[in-house]
Parts: structure tokens; sequence; C-alpha cells
């Protein structure tokens, strides 16, 4: 006797089964007013923090001043959010809590691994909406299964996923609008960067740079998602700078270049400043002999048409793995337009960024064996890996003595906030050949676990260092900086401290529970001031800290104020 | 060398592809294999079922032409509830699958790649019941890199 099947229906969204109430996950259309001029103008809302550096100047400073040098020892938590971690999922193993969680007057929007982006009330942290993207557990991941941010602009969240896609979403649904590929998984490229919003696009850049791949950026049309340029940061043979490349092979084709971390712009210039990546392969320079443009570059791009106008390579035939990622931190000292970077091999670069030309260079981090850079911009590598099979001990080791995660600068102290990581590596050559998708790096590489240390260090925009405080363990997360002469900055073993903008001292700590490796942000909701930090150890910590891969990986968003506001 | 033939005789040999024999459950990635079926109109279909105590989905690994939207009827004939955490794009998508009850999903799937879904309750997703959707193609060719094609493993 046969029996009809029980009708089971149709499967729901999972976030429908979260505990919201009806009406409940729809936010308030605070995004839909957010147009170009506000997002120029963003420190003139110093409630909000609207896009990923706070301003397109990328200082990461907020004027904030409730929470300051005096009130901050009453500091306590506001409220957690935690998202945790279901199913199978890409980089298990690797996934990190990473982001910079943007505010639009009472709303916040945060991307965390494997697709996530939520909308959470910013005063109460209950989910509002939820996007989550279906991540393939087989895609190319050299570094972990990592989000930095979203960006916000005129009613939309756009986000990148680790298989390459650009989404645009409903900020108020979190409903997809749009969604582009722009990069190709079967090549190993990836993305995990947060979007910049320029004019009428959102701009973003490719990962994968540890699998021979050629970096680019591109350009999306904000409404409806038309590609508007790409441009490629590894020339091809007769472009600018392809005499840096070998003239026979295809070395270019596998020249690496990634920007895969968020530009600075300045409408002035009309220059976006992007720092970036390592070539490919990264430790076996043999295969690739010459400079490599615009590899380990901080380049300038014309917003508009996506054409290079200048670059200042950082490290020249780089076979260390020192990327250039790091932000270009815009900011004007007697008139002149300049910009600041920490390069992960150990140098403070401030370059003029209307023309790229060198205004100083100093070391930012004790041990720097790999090589040595003098103040007229001179190059000379000592230590690297050019024999096959023998080791090769340097520093910094390839996470660089600073890796993606974000220095500060603030306009109030005139000083540079950056976090050190002060870590040596070996690296051992092995050539191999290359084969799409697969890891390229030509060499067996591991991090010291043993003799490490880490800083906060405070440097003028001369280089000269005015303070530091020390952690036996490198820093391995971006620092805030606010009005009220604070700095933010996370430790790997848990600690988020509060330190005096002017001396260095500590004046506050909180134990979270797991590693900081993401970039806190600071905003207000009904005149009450709130930090909020991703907290969530992972990505490529053998890489940075190795002697942490055993410590839990945490998912939580923690946001602190002062019980007492008003 | 290891042929799939030899594969499939030490599967049953040693009895890793059956519930407490080798190991307590089903080893993942040991169980079936099928296609999703494509329609005119680019729609992609497939029914996966859950027999009477194996713990496992049929098929545990299921193949899409390509990216895009499928419908997938889910049948569990077993004889004690299980559920469906299945992946696409926007939110995972549930559904309880008690005795003897047949749904549906509607799942959109970028492609190439794959994905896991399976069975959260319990201990059902290390028993077995946790399946593959993987998705062939490439990507669009707008998205490729302009270089020589490269070689490949």
């Amino acid at each position: 006797m046969s029996v009809d099947y029980v009708d089971a229906g149709e499967a729901v969204d999972q976030g429908l089964l979260s505990g919201k109430v009806a009406g409940g996950e729809v936010a308030p259309p605070v995004v839909a007013g957010l147009d170009y001029e506000r997002i120029l103008n963003a420190r003139r809302e110093p409630h909000n923090w609207l896009t990923y550096y706070g301003a397109y100047n990328g200082q990461r400073y907020s004027p904030l001043d409730q929470i300051n040098t005096d009130s901050v020892k009453r500091v306590v938590p506001a409220w957690v959010f935690q998202a945790g971690t279901t199913g199978l999922i890409a980089g298990a193993s690797t996934y990190s809590f990473e982001a910079a969680p943007i505010v639009v007057d009472g709303v916040m929007f945060v991307s965390g691994w494997d697709g996530w982006v939520w909308a959470l009330d910013a005063k109460t942290g209950v989910e509002i909406w939820r996007y989550k993207h279906a991540v393939p557990f087989d895609v190319s991941l050299c570094c972990g299964n990592v989000n930095r941010g979203v960006a916000v602009a005129q009613g939309k969240v756009f986000t990148v996923t680790p298989n390459a896609r650009l989404l645009a979403l409903d900020a108020t649904t979190g409903k997809r609008v749009w969604d582009k590929t722009y990069g190709d998984v079967r090549a190993g490229e990836s993305a995990t960067l947060a979007p910049l919003v320029v004019k009428n696009m959102v701009v973003v850049g490719s990962s994968g740079g540890e699998f021979g791949v050629r970096g680019h950026l591109d350009a999306f049309d904000l409404a409806s998602g038309e590609h508007q340029w790409r441009c490629y940061t590894v020339p091809k043979p007769g472009e600018p700078g392809s005499e840096t490349w070998p003239a026979d092979g295809e070395a270019w084709a596998r020249g690496g270049a990634n920007c895969w971390v968020t530009g600075t712009f300045d409408p002035e210039t009309n220059l976006l400043y992007v720092g970036t990546g390592n070539p490919a392969p990264d430790f076996d320079g043999g295969v690739r002999e010459g400079d490599n443009l615009f590899t380990d570059c901080v380049i300038a791009v014309d917003v508009d048409s996506g054409q290079i106008r200048w670059h200042y390579q950082c490290t020249p035939h780089d076979v260390w793995d020192y990327d250039s990622i790091a932000e270009c931190i815009l900011f004007e000292r007697d008139g002149r337009k300049l910009l600041g970077h920490f390069d992960k091999n150990g140098y403070f670069f401030v370059l003029d960024r209307t023309n790229g030309a060198r205004v100083g260079i100093t070391p930012f981090v004790d041990r720097i064996t790999w090589g040595a850079i003098t103040r007229d911009g001179r190059v000379t590598a000592k230590a690297y890996p050019d024999k096959e099979g023998e080791p090769v001990h340097f520093y910094p080791g390839p996470a660089g003595a600073k890796e993606w995660t974000h220095a500060a600068y603030s306009p109030k102290s005139e000083l540079f906030y950056v976090p050190v990581q002060d870590t040596g590596a070996t690296a051992t050559r092995r050539r191999r050949e290359f084969k799409e998708s697969i890891p390229y790096w030509g060499a067996g590489v591991q991090v010291d676990i043993e003799d490490m240390a880490g800083s906060v260090s405070a440097f003028d925009a001369d280089g000269d260092e005015k303070w530091r405080w020390r952690n036996e363990l490198p820093m391995c997360a971006s620092v805030l900086a606010t009005g009220g002469d604070l700095v933010f900055a996370g430790e790997p073993s848990g600690e988020f401290n509060a330190l005096d903008a002017r001396t260095g001292q500590m004046l506050w700590q909180f134990q979270c529970g797991s590693g900081h490796h993401s970039s806190p942000t600071t905003y207000t909701v009904d005149d009450r001031q709130y930090v909020a930090v991703p907290v969530g150890w992972g990505g490529w910590a053998e890489g940075f800290l190795p002697g942490m891969l055993g410590a839990g990986h945490g998912s939580a968003l923690i946001v602190f104020a002062l019980p007492d506001w008003s | 060398m290891t042929t799939m033939q030899e594969r499939s005789d030490l599967l049953d040999k040693i009895g890793l592809a059956e519930q407490n024999k080798a190991a307590l459950g089903q080893v993942l990635g040991t169980g079936s294999i099928g296609y999703a079926a494509e329609t005119s109109d680019g729609t992609m279909r497939a029914t996966i079922r859950i027999h009477p105590d194996e713990l496992t989905w049929d098929p545990s690994i299921l193949v899409m032409p390509h990216g895009g939207d499928i419908e997938l009827e889910l049948v569990n004939d077993d004889l004690n509830t299980h559920c469906a955490l299945l992946p696409s794009n926007g939110d995972r998508k549930f559904i309880w699958l008690v005795n003897h009850s047949r749904g549906r999903a509607t799942l959109n799937l970028d492609g190439p790649g794959y994905y896991w879904y399976c069975s959260p309750t319990g201990n059902d997703e290390g028993r077995g019941l946790t399946g593959a959707i993987v998705v062939l193609g490439e990507a669009p060719p707008e998205a490729r890199l302009d270089r020589p094609e490269q070689p490949r493993p």
C-alpha cells in the first residue's frame, strides 16, 4: 500500500528563522540620499562612518571626542553581534572577521567572511537584514576566507565575494540589485577588499597574487552595474613599463600586482592612490628579471579613465612578498599635497601626491635585513632567496612590518600611528612551472614563531618616531585615531586597547576573547559615541603570526560606549 | 595505480560507503553522482532523495552544467526526520523533511565551483547527510584576464 508523501512545502530563507519580528527586516532608507557630495565631505558628518577609511583621505580619523583620555576608563561593552558559522564553508580554518563597519544615520552595514553582509541597528546590535552569497567551497584563497568591508551610496550596499563578484544590494532590504563577475576563479582570482565609491562609480580590485594572475582595478556604474574601465597593473608587451619584464616568455601574464586593498582619493588631483601587490612567483625572481612594474607600487590612477598617471615602486624586483597594498594616507604640509605609506618592506614613504616625487623614506621597524633603502631612494637588496634549495632568513617576513591592516593619521596631533610587526622568516627557493589556479610561490616559506615583537608607533611626517607602545606579539589589526586624543588598537591575543595619542600610554583595555585582525570604526547615535570592532582571529596567520595559529577564531562584532553619556 | 573500479571495490570491501560498517557513518564524497536536467528555458531541475536508513543524499554529488537557477525536489523516504540547508545566492534555503515527505527548493548558484549542503540536525552532517553541488563552466569572457591561454593542471 502506498502512502502519500507529506508536503514539506518550499524551502525558505534561513534568515527568516532568526527571531525577526514582522517588519523588522527592513532598514530605514538612510542610504537613499547618500551621494558623492556627502561622501566627499564625509568628516562633516562625524556621527557617521560613510566609507572604508572614514573619508577619502584614508586617515582613519574621527573628530568624535565624547570618549577621550579622561572618560575612556569608564568605557564598557554596549552590545555584541555574533554570527557564528554553520555547515561547511570555504577556508573553514582560515576565516577571519576583517571588516570596517560602515554606519549611516543609525544603521550599520558590515560584511563578514564567506559572502555575509549584515545591516544592524547601530544602537542595539539587532540584525535588520542579512545577505549571504553562496561561495564555492573550492575557491582559490591565498590567505583566508575574508572580506574587509562594504561601500554604500545611492540606496545601495556594495560588496565583493570570494568568487570575484561585485554585488549591489538594496540598502533597505539586502536584496540583490545587480551582480557582476570581475575575476576568473579558474585562474585563481578572488576578491576581498572593500569597494570604493567615487562619483558615479564603484571601484574594486582583484586578489590572487599568489596564483600568478595579472592584477587589475575595475570600475562599474553605481546604478546599472555597467563596466566603466579596467586598469591592468602589469603592462602587456609594448606598453609603458613592459621593459621591466623579460622580453621573451609570458612572465608578465602571470605577474601579480593585485590591488587587494581599498585605495584613497583626492578630488583635486582626480587621482585614486592605490597600492599594488607582489610580483609572481613571490620568491623566485629568476623567472622575471627586471624591476617588474607595476608590482609593489603606489600608483596614481585617473578615476575617470582608469589610466595610471604616475607610480612609485617601493620594492623593485621583489623576492620577499612585499606587497605595497598598504593604505596611502593623504595629508597636507606647508601647502604641499602629500601621501604617507607604510610599506610591508619596513619603510615609511612620504610622496608628493601630485606627481609621485619622493619626499621622505624612513624605516619604521627595528629589524630590516632584506636590504636597505637610502633617503635618496636607492634600493640595495642584501638577503634574498636566489639559490635553489638554499634557505635565506630575512626581516621583515612576507607579511611585512605592517600587513594590510591600517595605520591612522590624526590631523589634530599631526602624527601617524602604525601597527608594527617585527617578525622574520626563512624562504627556500623551489622553482616550479606555472599552472593556472595552482599556488605559484616559487619557494618554501616558514615564518618565525620565536623572537618576535610588535608595537603601535607614532611618527611625524618627517619620519621621526615620537613614541612607541611595545607589545610582545606583533600588532596585526588596524588602528583608529579620534578627536578624543585616543588611538584604539587590538592585539592578536584579544585585548582591545585605548592609547593616549600624545604619549602612547595605555589608558583602557578590554579582553575581547579572540584576536584582532580588523578595522575598528566609531560613530554616534542619539549623541552617544560608540566604538565598533569586529573580532575574529584568522586570515593568513601563518604569515603574520604563526605562533598564534592555535588561537580561537571568534566571530563577534563588539561595540563599546560610555555607560553614562548624557 | 588506483583506478575508479578499484576505488569502488575498496569502498565496498572496507565498508566506507555505508552506515556503521567501517566508520560510524558514511564517509563524505563516497555516495552517488547525478546530473541536473536542463529545460529549454535554461532552468535546471533535479530530485534528491534520502533512502531508508542510508543517511545520505542520492545523489550526494549533484552536477549542474552551468551557474543559474535550479529547482530541486527533495524527497525523504527515510523513517526518521531530517532537513536540508542549501546554498543559494541571497540566503541559504532551509526546509524540514519529516518522515516520508517531499518538498521543494529553488537555488541560485554561480559557476564554476562546488558547494556543500547538509541536514543540520543532530549530527546528520557527520553521518553522511552532507552533499555537494558541482557547477560546471567558465568565468564569463568579460571577466577573464587579457593574456594568452595559460596551462592548467
